[in-house]
Order: C-alpha cells, then structure tokens, then sequence
C-alpha cells in the first residue's frame, strides 16, 4: 500500500508563455511512513500536496493510489466558512461515509474549540481551523494524513495528542519548518526548484535545507 | 493522469456520488436557510404571489374566472420559476462551493446536480400545494398528475443542461453573468407562460415552438386541462435540448476543473 509519484510535471499559464513548478517529480509514499517535505516559500509545496491529494491534475505524470489518503489538510481547506465547525464536521463524514453524529462528538473531545464548535468557521482563527481540519481527519481515518503547513501540530497540547494518534498511520507533512519535521517524521524529502530529493536521514535533509 | 491500483467498481462510483450529492443538498439547505426559517416560506411564497398577481391583471382585463386563471398563472409560474431558479444560480455555484473541492470525490457536476434537486423539489412541493388549493376553491382536479409532474421534471432536466453550460462558461468568463439574467427575463413573455400555442396566429406558432420551454408548459396545461385547450408539443425536440447542453455542459467543467486553482 502506497502512494506514488512517477514523473510529475506541473505548470501555470501565465501572461506570457508558462510557470514550471514541478519539473519531474518521483516519489513513493508508503503506509506507515512519516515523511516531511520541505520547500522554501515558492517552492511549490501547495502544488504538490494538491496533486498528492488528488484535488489537482498534474500536466504530465501518474499518480498511483493504493492506501486512503486524506484530502490537503491546512488552514482554509475543505470547508464551508459560513458553517460552524460542527456543520463542517458532519459534511465531511457524510462524504466520507463515516457517522456524523460520532464524528462531531469525537472533534469536540478532540480539537479543543469549546463554545466555536457551533460558530460560523469564518470566525475561527487559523491555528482553530486547522485544529478542526486535523481533528475531522482523525475521526474519518484514514491510511496516510496529508497536512499543508498546519498550525497546531507544533509543540502544543494539541499537536503532541496528535502526534500520538499518528503512531499508527502514515504522515506526508509539507512545510518550511524544519522543527515540526523533526518532531513528527521519520523519513524527510528537500523541494526545490521543481524536484524533489528524498534523504534517509532526516539530519542530512534539515543541512541540506538549511543551506538554501 | 491519475489513477488507482485498483480500478473501484461503477456501482461504488455511483453510491460515493449519491452520498456526496446527499451531503451536498443538507449543507445547501442550512447555508440558504438555515439561520432564517422564514427562507423555506419565501420559497412558497414567491411564486404564489406574483402567480396570484397576474392572475389578478387578467381578472380585472375581464378574461376567464380569479380561478382558472389561478390555476393557469400562478402554477404555470412555479414550472417557470423553476427553470429560473436553476439558470439564475448557475453563474454562482463553483465560487460558492470552492473550498469543497480539496475532497476530492466532490466533482463540479455534483455542486449543481444537488443545488438543482433542492429547487425542483420545493417547486414540485409548491405545485402540489397550489393543484389542491385550486380544488379547494371550487376547481377540477387534474386531467393527468402525471403529465403534470413530467412537464416539472422535463423542466428540471432542461434547466439543468443549460446550467451546466453555463457554470462552466461563466467561470471563464465573469461578464456572461449579467447577460444570463437579463435573458432569463427577457425570455418571460416567450416561455410559454401566459398563452397557448392554439391562441395564436399561424405565423407565430412556428416562432413560438422553437422556443423548448414553450412545449413544457404545453405538457404542463395539458395534464391540467386535458381536453379544455388543445395543446402542442413535441417531447423529442426538447429531448435534444436536454442532451446536448448536458454533453456540452459536462466536457465544459471537465475542463474547467483541471484549469480552476483552489487558492
């Protein structure tokens, strides 16, 4: 069970010829792993965990899907900001096909949102909406959690239950914080300039991203 | 192009689209109407006004009874208000539901097929309250209930076609926006609402049956008044006007979904 990449092209119209972003990408995502990728600003990550979550078709390339993988999970994916979270919540186990009513009971033992689990999302701030993003996941489970640039999976109450409940999954988390990937992940990979290089030691990625 | 490692069956395809279809309608319903009740009213309320007004207009104008002019208008408005409401909404549908979109077994058909169901079964609802209060008033009832809800679901299906197009077109090009309400106004007069096919001059029967909507509300009086009119129309013609905009429709968001950024 993986997720794999083989020979991701990506890139933009724009005014005046085309943007390359992903330029040959490569890479096999496997249950269990926790892989952090990290990208400079620009460097293409959104692209990427898009294409990773399907929500975006590369210009050239295969994806192949053999394990469930979580849509993006960041700050404004996947909801409806005039809903409450708890709205949010039962739509996507709907979806999902999951039970809606343990789903919201599960985000609010879980993603710490009190009396806004009942709010309009659009009042949230961004470290509570990825709390709920993250929070629904986990109660939809499923094989590997891709997660853009969440908030609130740092060195918070929040974020250590979560890396908890990740023991058991896989994690593909794409950022530009070099300490989040060293707290949750076990494998990392360097973005840049359209390629991505994966390394096996998660000390050489930080030097290498560090010398960027 | 993406693709799985096992390829999942069609009739898996076909629940995970009912599924989401079925959460999208829920989460329409409570973003139009849920902070305000009074919403599902509007619903009933819109279309039994002004359908009352004209048949007033032509009360006073001396032509026929209040009711069988009740019964003409002010139904005959609902199949009417139907078809506007889901060509009206269209241009709205993907900037509404973007952030829906980073799951990815929401498709952009879906968007517009659950906002479509939700229209036509309040109107479906509203024409069955308005054939019993017409009824209740003194009137026969219906020739054919059948005829009556295959002109409702007729319309449903033609508006549809034409919104597909017209989600996907207007989410290329914004100004089309405008010129889609304006048309769905200006059609009024033309539509088939406030005549019969029979009540004009030759010349303009053969302009008029051009028009799709024209033989729906034909089907429509029809099932109302069986024999009372003489009704014309002719299925497969709109037939085609449902198929084609459909396939039109559909390659259209195909493409559109793979040039849309999500932010």
């Amino acid at each position: 069970m993986a997720l794999e990449l083989i020979g991701i092209e990506k890139s933009y119209p724009m005014n005046v010829g085309r943007k390359h972003v992903l330029r040959g990408v490569n890479a096999v995502f496997r249950k269990g792993e926790r892989v952090g990728v990290l990208g400079r600003n620009g460097t293409g990550k959104s692209t990427l965990v898009r294409i990773l979550g399907g929500v975006e078709a590369p210009t050239r390339g295969t994806i192949r899907r053999s394990m469930s993988v979580s849509w993006p999970i960041g700050m404004a994916a996947g909801f409806q900001p005039a809903l409450s979270g708890a709205d949010n919540s039962r739509f996507i186990a709907r979806i999902y096909g999951r039970p809606a009513k343990e789903t919201v009971e599960f985000v609010e033992s879980f993603a710490e949102l009190g009396e806004y689990l009942n709010m309009p999302v659009h009042t949230y701030s961004s470290g509570m909406r990825s709390r709920l993003g993250l929070a629904i996941s986990l109660a939809v489970e499923f094989d590997c959690f891709l997660v853009d640039e969440a908030l609130a999976v740092g060195d918070t109450k929040f974020g250590r239950a979560f890396a908890a409940r990740l023991q058991r999954a896989g994690l593909i988390l794409v950022t530009h914080q070099p300490s989040l990937v060293r707290q949750l992940c076990n494998r990392a990979a360097v973005l840049d300039q359209g390629t991505l290089t994966f390394y096996e030691d998660i000390d050489e990625a930080l030097a290498t991203y560090n010398s960027l | 192009m993406s693709q799985s490692a096992s390829r999942p069956l069609l009739i898996d395809c076909a629940r995970m689209q009912l599924r989401v279809i079925g959460a999208l309608i829920i989460r329409e319903m409570h973003t139009r109407f849920g902070r305000h009740r009074l919403g599902y009213l509007w619903l009933f309320f819109e279309p039994l006004l002004l359908g009352t007004m004209i048949a007033v207009i032509h009360q006073v104008r001396g032509t026929d009874g209040i009711r069988s002019n009740f019964e003409f208008f002010a139904i005959g408005y609902i199949l009417f208000f139907n078809f506007r409401g889901i060509v009206n909404r269209a241009s709205g549908t993907i900037g509404a539901n973007r952030g829906l979109l980073y799951h990815r077994q929401v498709t952009l058909p879906d968007l517009f097929y659950a906002r479509h169901l939700i229209e036509s079964i309040a109107c479906t609802g509203v024409m069955v309250v308005f054939v019993f209060a017409a009824v209740a008033m003194g009137g026969e009832f219906p020739d054919s209930p059948v005829k009556m809800l295959a002109s409702m679901g007729l319309m449903f299906l033609l508006a549809q076609g034409l919104a597909l197009m017209i989600g996907a077109a207007t989410s290329e090009w914004d100004g089309l926006e405008r010129f889609v309400h304006a048309m769905s106004y200006l059609m009024l007069p033309f539509s088939g609402l406030f005549f019969m096919v029979d009540w004009l001059p030759e010349w303009m029967q053969e302009i008029v049956l051009w028009v799709p909507t024209v033989h729906i509300f034909e089907l429509l009086r029809d099932g109302q008044f069986g024999d009372t009119y003489r009704p014309v129309y002719d299925l497969s013609y709109v037939a085609g006007w449902i198929l084609v905009p459909h396939l039109l429709g559909l390659a259209g968001l195909r493409l559109v979904r793979n040039r849309l950024g999500l932010e």
